[in-house]
């Protein structure tokens, strides 16, 4: 079981994005490494079924996510990089309800569930608040909210941590890390990284590297450093 | 426009929200059959009055949505100065105002997911075309984008005022700004379609 893909290409008007990847992912911390454009994120949204491959084949817990969109719900949450692209509602209690309702919920008891939750985090006087005026962390800390009431089995994260202020970034963190969820966390950044079970490094679309923490990550800060000291911006994509 | 339901509870926010818009409507039909300033300013007064039975701050607040209509009254006043009817002038102006104070008191006391409701039942007769779910769906993500898209409008006036000698960039944002709020509609798109689409 876990996420499976098998030989997957993903090309957008016959350009290629990801290439020949295969793998089996089941590890409960999952990181994620590359460069900006080295198609991780596209990656991401494989998993998550937004978009299906051009040719191989895609399984979270043997079902196609890009297929079968109410298997995946209940399997797999993404949280995505900018909580302004992921907020759809204009209250806090709305925004948490939704996804209960999608999965089939009565208006009643998905606003009951919402109250219960918001209680136990101590922050019931949010509910009808305006999402427009939560901070930066908070609004993060909602979508994560908003996908855990769907209780996924995994939640893929795209950069979690890029918006956050250092203080707002340590209680994410924590918050991420006493999660019972598979968590597969993907980021430009090997500190966000740091504590996975397995960490996998895309570069040109292609899996460079596939190991522990401690065997890719050297090797990419490394890499990544080299970089940095020559001149790096000169080619444009395409 | 965002925060238009009143934070404070008042009496009138636990009336029920269908039987509000209906007797809006009913007033609103009431204040185009009545011609004389003096009954029109009498409507003017009820609804001044329920206002007030919500507190001060509510008072203030329908008060304060009323200035927006400034430029209308000006303009009735002048055009009916000059072609001389003073009196119809004047009921337009109560009119005007006594329907906009009391859908803004409407407004201000009935809560959003409410007010979706009632919109809810009286579309269900096109429900096979317009299913209701879909229809409130769109209503919250109007009104969730609105602060969303005139930030964005900000950071393009910004980004325009930061490179050009001009105060305001007037109508050169409208292309930038209406290719940045596709780019969301899409990425927005995306993050519904995670969770189950519009369904």
């Amino acid at each position: 079981m876990g996420i499976v893909l098998d030989g997957v290409d993903y090309a957008v008007m016959g350009r290629p994005i990801l290439q020949g990847i295969s793998l089996a992912l089941d590890e409960p911390r999952i990181g994620i490494v590359g460069r900006n454009g080295s198609g991780k994120t596209t990656l991401l949204r494989l998993i998550a079924g937004l978009v299906a491959p051009t040719t191989g084949r895609v399984a979270v817990d043997g079902i196609d996510p890009a297929r079968d969109r109410k298997g995946v719900l209940r399997r797999l949450g993404i949280l995505f990089q900018n909580p302004d692209h992921q907020i759809l509602f204009p209250t806090v209690a709305e925004e948490l309800a939704f996804g209960l309702r999608q999965m089939g919920q009565e208006a009643r008891a998905a606003e009951a569930a919402v109250m219960r939750l918001l209680e136990a985090e101590g922050r019931a006087h949010w509910a009808g608040s305006a999402t427009s005026t939560l901070s930066q962390g908070q609004k993060q800390y909602l979508c994560l909210q908003a996908v855990l009431m769907m209780e996924p089995g995994t939640i893929l994260l795209d950069e979690p941590f890029a918006a956050l202020d250092l203080p707002t970034r340590a209680r994410m963190a924590r918050r991420l890390s006493s999660l019972a969820q598979r968590l597969v966390t993907i980021s430009h950044d090997p500190e966000a990284v740091v504590g996975c079970d397995r960490v996998i490094w895309i570069e040109a679309g292609r899996v460079f590297a596939d190991g522990t923490a401690n065997e890719v990550l050297p090797a990419f800060q490394d890499a990544m450093q080299r970089l940095g000291a020559g001149d790096a911006d000169i080619d444009i994509a395409g | 426009m965002l925060t238009l339901t009143s934070p404070v509870e008042t009496r009138l926010h636990r009336l029920p929200a269908g039987g509000k818009l209906a007797v809006l409507c009913l007033f609103s039909a009431g204040l185009f059959l009545l011609r004389s300033p003096v009954w029109l300013a009498l409507c003017l007064a009820v609804v001044a009055l329920l206002h007030l039975t919500g507190g001060r701050d509510l008072a203030w607040r329908g008060l304060g949505a009323l200035r927006i209509l400034w430029p209308f009254v000006v303009i009735v006043t002048l055009w009916h100065g000059w072609t001389g009817a003073l009196v119809e002038g004047t009921a337009i102006i109560l009119r005007m105002l006594a329907a906009v104070a009391a859908a803004n008191l409407v407004t201000m006391t009935t809560r959003l997911s409410d007010m979706i409701d009632v919109l809810s039942r009286v579309m269900r007769p096109i429900a096979p075309v317009l299913p209701p779910r879909r229809l409130a769906l769109a209503v919250a993500l109007v009104i969730r984008f609105v602060p969303v898209l005139s930030a964005r409008v900000g950071q393009i006036v910004d980004a325009h005022r930061a490179r050009s000698p001009r105060r305001r960039p007037g109508w050169r944002v409208l292309a930038p700004a209406a290719l940045a709020a596709l780019d969301d509609a899409d990425r927005v798109a995306e993050a519904l379609r995670a969770r189950g689409g519009a369904g």
